[in-house]
């Protein structure tokens, strides 16, 4: 493998998207040529500089309201003018007939002993992570480090919601929140990979589908890998307590911040 | 709800569609230049995507399909309506040479030096003077997108990704590099 041949794959070097043998060549070359190891400099110092200064322009909120009000899923359909209401002594039980229509389908997924439930607990992840994207305030608490988050979550949740990492360059932690996960409350953290955003919903995992089945070893612990409406979602448990690691960020990096936290 | 060919109705694109709307924006206002046209352009992105949900295949990246809506309703109503920026474009700047006669140590020291005070305004400045393919793919890349979405979006096969995207970076290099400060 020449200088030719290196300076070609840095970049998928870098981003450890080279199989085994290769990615070791390009490590053995580099080690032993001063100008390509100074190429991985730059390239490297490129991408951080890219990642970290780029300047970003979101969506204004005008722009995000007028998207929101045209979306026909986002807005409320308007009441037809030729429906009749419902008479007052029907209320009541149209009113509990729309509670089991909304609670069966979700307690029949949740008790179902064929695997539904796994489904159920990544799209519960995906919906709550695209819900704290869309919030115009999506942190309660900035991050000051990871002792300035936790301490924060006192008194707001009935567990203590232990993470092994607080976060650091490759993974700074933003900060967090209180949400939920299906029925129960979860500690919310959130993390940032280059321009993306992670959520981590931290909860009580009894009661839960939990997958049992395609688990791999991730850290310490045994992690559900699924992806749905282009997220990935990792799920895993670690004594009382379930973890949901979601974000649009590609599956290799969000294993990586899976392994900082299960290890 | 699906419609009757199952595949997607415009409703069915779901509401994290419009949690890429910062992401869209900010690609829209990297291709014109300027806030109006780009908020002008991610509308006119999320109409389209509405009345082409159907096309959507599910379980396939929804924000690399609604990036392809933006580039081509970019390419089809914008680009030929301004004086697109394209000095210092792909097909202007030489490949990079290899080797220890072009590659200097001292030579890279002093870019690895630079490269570490460029500031923001820097960064946008060199990124607006890139041609417009050049910066697509690394605003793409910059998003996450996987050399196969980035394809997708561009419209062009897997392997011109990862060239467009090297000449790309060392154009962009190559600009940062020859701004004194």
């Amino acid at each position: 493998m020449d200088c030719h041949d290196v300076r070609d794959q840095l970049l998928d070097f870098q981003r450890g998207q080279l199989g085994g043998d290769v990615a070791t060549e390009v490590r053995r070359h580099i080690d032993g040529c001063v100008e390509c190891a100074q190429a991985e400099l730059v390239e490297r110092e490129l991408t951080l500089l890219l990642e970290r200064r780029t300047p970003q322009y979101p969506a204004p909120i005008g722009l995000k309201r007028r998207l929101i009000a045209r979306w026909p899923s986002a807005s409320a359909p308007a009441p037809s003018a030729a429906r009749r209401p419902w008479p007052r002594v029907l209320l009541p039980a149209a009113l509990a007939a729309a509670v089991l229509l909304l609670v069966v389908p979700v307690a029949f997924q949740l008790l179902s002993p064929h695997g539904q439930g796994s489904a159920v607990m990544v799209t519960e992840a995906v919906n709550d992570h695209v819900r704290l994207l869309q919030s115009q305030r999506p942190l309660e608490v900035e991050s000051g480090g990871i002792h300035q988050v936790i301490p924060w979550f006192t008194g707001k949740l009935d567990f203590g919601p232990a993470i092994r990492f607080g976060g650091d360059e490759e993974f700074p932690l933003h900060g967090g929140a209180v949400g939920y996960f299906v029925d129960r409350k979860a500690a919310t953290f959130v993390f940032g990979r280059r321009l993306h955003t992670i959520s981590l919903f931290v909860f009580k995992a009894n009661g839960l589908p939990w997958p049992t089945s395609g688990l791999e070893r991730v850290g310490h612990e045994e992690v559900y890998r699924a992806s749905a409406r282009g997220f990935n979602v990792l799920l895993w448990r670690e004594g009382e307590l379930g973890y949901a690691l979601v974000s649009d960020v590609n599956a290799q990096d969000l294993k990586l911040l899976a392994t900082k936290l299960a290890s | 709800m699906p419609g009757s060919d199952g595949k997607p109705a415009a409703g069915d694109l779901g509401p994290e569609a419009l949690a890429y709307a910062d992401a869209l924006h900010n690609l829209a206002r990297y291709l014109t230049g300027n806030d109006t046209d780009a908020e002008d352009l991610v509308q006119e992105t999320y109409s389209r995507a509405l009345g082409s949900a159907s096309q959507f295949t599910p379980g396939t990246n929804l924000k690399a399909w609604l990036f392809r809506i933006l580039r081509n309703t970019f390419i089809s109503q914008y680009r030929r309506q301004r004086n697109n920026p394209t000095v210092g474009g792909l097909d202007t700047v030489a490949p990079t040479g290899y080797g220890p006669a072009d590659v200097g140590r001292a030579k890279d020291e002093v870019e690895l030096d630079r490269l570490r005070k460029v500031v923001a305004e820097e960064i946008e400045r060199a990124l607006m003077m890139l041609a417009e393919d050049a910066r697509t793919v690394i605003l793409l890349d910059l998003e996450g997108l996987t050399e196969v979405e980035v394809a997708h979006v561009l419209g062009c096969a897997v392997g011109t990704v990862k060239s467009r995207l090297s000449r790309a970076r060392a154009a962009l290099r190559g600009l940062l590099k020859d701004w004194k400060r």
